[in-house]
């Protein structure tokens, strides 16, 4: 038994387990009341509360339309590069950026440049005649927002994944299919997506897990609002735990969380370790 | 190959380097923003006119690393990074090394378990580990982050360096055997200077999630062990906000970043990816 296992096991099987029991107990820290035992009373108001099915909502659409975006436009973007032309390393590097800042400061970034008056955005959209919009602050824009802010940051990762793994196939293959007198589009449905399937599986699984989590950027840009709008999981449970201190429901929260994100990977992750 | 065939692929060339070009440029364009901001005066930033040119000044980032705020949060962020990356890579080393060489019952079941860490969000081992760190009186001190940095980066640096260990060639390994050296001289004398690109790679990997992460460092440092990710977030205040500032120290924040980047390049996608796309 390597210190590495010791330390993992210790600090992902204790905390995992003591979550559990305070996800059954009735806990607030700010009440100054003890701990004591509520049996299912978190989970059941959990599925009683609107607030929570809100959450659940919030963080399926996020997920899936940023997952999906990134997706096709990164495929369409690795096809462009992976034949490559004068200059094309450089681009990559510089596609790079994105990804690397912190999210917080991406976060910085979305509202400095969707600020109304002096943001670039509303300044672009008022030169061809658009009118100045409160894209951060807007019941219906919010969450298209931030979507679009992870697509950009995000799309970059996918790119590096797909094109890399776009340059790893044999170029037999293309060539071939180009004596058939196939046509591009064929070429790219029936050769390169069952050859790009596992790379592709596991692009799009790190992207779940990693959206799912999604939480610096909102607490930087939108804190979960306007009214609820943006609130994901990742955020409600910061709010109900450190801000409401009702830490045994946020533990009961991040239970479902942690059950929602296994179900919706958990084919994925099965398929990517039969193939390592 | 005839002339019109080789117009037709130099125009098809010309044609996917001006969308790439185009794309990139939508890409870096809020990055090159917030550069050039970091680089104005207020006046400049605010006139409500994009200003292309400009005479670039340095009193933002004078302002922004003169103040004590930033500049603790960047030695606090340092300490973090560089100590949680080099525990990381040890502690991973002793699982992965095993797990790239020897035959072993439950191998891939333990290499299973280790990638499925990476799936718990982080919020959901927040509520337990801040409970303990609590308990145990490490609230607010910077090896408290440390530990937890250490913990989120293990499963990612077992997976990488395991890949990387097994490339190394085993008769290195057996003629070293040979030689009389033992399982740990074998390691550190012919695997880690053999395998030291992958390992320093996923070192810097490990450096850039530390550096860039947000939420355990928030909810377990105090004023004394802000990171600089905490750090930027209380540029951002109800009354007013100076924007060219906050840029100035955003610029700050991701420049080692970058530069970390561009020393793993050669590795990064592997890195990425687990390893899964060589």
């Amino acid at each position: 038994m390597s210190p590495g296992l010791l330390f993992l096991a210790a600090i992902s099987l204790y905390p995992t387990l003591y979550s559990l029991v305070v996800s059954f107990m009735r806990w607030n820290l700010s009440s100054g009341e003890a701990a004591r035992f509520a049996g299912l009373d978190n989970f059941v108001g959990l599925l009683t509360d609107g607030l929570f099915w809100n959450s659940v909502r919030v963080t399926l659409v996020f997920v899936f339309f940023s997952v999906l975006i990134e997706l096709v436009l990164t495929f369409g973007l690795a096809l462009l590069f992976f034949r490559g032309f004068p200059g094309d390393k450089l681009l990559r590097a510089l596609i790079m950026m994105p990804m690397l800042c912190a999210p917080v400061v991406v976060g910085l970034l979305a509202r400095f440049s969707l600020e109304p008056t002096y943001g670039i955005v509303n300044q672009l959209m008022r030169s061809i005649g658009l009118p100045t919009t409160e894209f951060l602050g807007n019941v219906d824009l919010a969450l298209p927002t931030l979507i679009a802010i992870d697509v950009w940051q995000w799309s970059p990762f996918l790119f590096l994944i797909l094109l890399a793994a776009m340059q790893g196939l044999p170029e037999e293959v293309i060539e071939a299919s180009k004596i058939d007198g196939a046509s591009w589009p064929r070429i790219i449905w029936h050769q390169f997506l069952p050859l790009l399937r596992y790379p592709i599986l596991v692009g799009v699984l790190l992207r779940l897990i990693d959206s799912f989590r999604v939480y610096d950027i909102v607490y930087m840009t939108t804190r979960g609002g306007p009214v609820d709008a943006t609130s994901t999981m990742s955020w409600q449970i910061y709010d109900v735990g450190f801000r409401a201190f009702n830490i045994s429901y946020a533990a009961a929260f991040s239970w479902l969380l942690l059950l929602l994100v296994l179900l919706a990977v958990n084919s994925l992750i099965r398929r990517m370790v039969a193939r390592s | 190959m005839s002339v019109a065939k080789r117009r037709n692929i130099n125009w098809n060339v010309g044609v996917r380097a001006s969308v790439a070009v185009i794309s990139t440029f939508l890409f870096i364009a809020p990055v090159l923003w917030m550069v050039t901001t970091a680089f104005k005066t207020g006046n400049q930033a605010f006139s409500g006119e994009i200003q292309w040119f400009f005479t670039p000044t340095l009193e933002n980032f004078a302002e922004v690393l003169g103040g004590t705020r930033l500049t603790y949060a960047l030695i606090n962020s340092l300490q973090v990074s560089v100590i949680s990356s080099i525990v990381a890579i040890l502690l991973a080393s002793g699982i992965a090394y095993p797990l790239a060489r020897y035959e072993f019952r439950g191998r891939d079941q333990i290499a299973g378990t280790i990638l499925s860490l990476r799936i718990v969000p982080p919020i959901v081992t927040i509520i337990p580990l801040f409970l303990v760190m609590r308990t145990i009186g490490l609230n607010g001190s910077l090896l408290s982050i440390i530990i937890l940095h250490v913990f989120m980066n293990l499963p990612l640096a077992v997976w990488l360096l395991r890949g990387f260990y097994e490339d190394v060639p085993k008769e290195i390994e057996e003629a070293g055997a040979i030689d009389g050296l033992g399982n740990i001289g074998i390691f550190f004398r012919m695997v880690l200077p053999l395998a030291m690109p992958g390992v320093a790679s996923t070192a810097l990997l490990c450096f850039v999630f530390s550096w860039n992460e947000f939420l355990f460092a928030s909810v377990l440092s105090n004023a004394g062990s802000q990171t600089v990710t905490v750090a930027l977030t209380q540029y951002v205040t109800p009354v007013g906000t100076e924007w060219t500032l906050i840029m100035a120290a955003g610029t700050v924040v991701a420049v080692p970043v970058w530069l970390a980047a561009l020393a793993a390049q050669k590795y990064l996608v592997r890195g990425l990816s687990l390893g899964a796309v060589k």
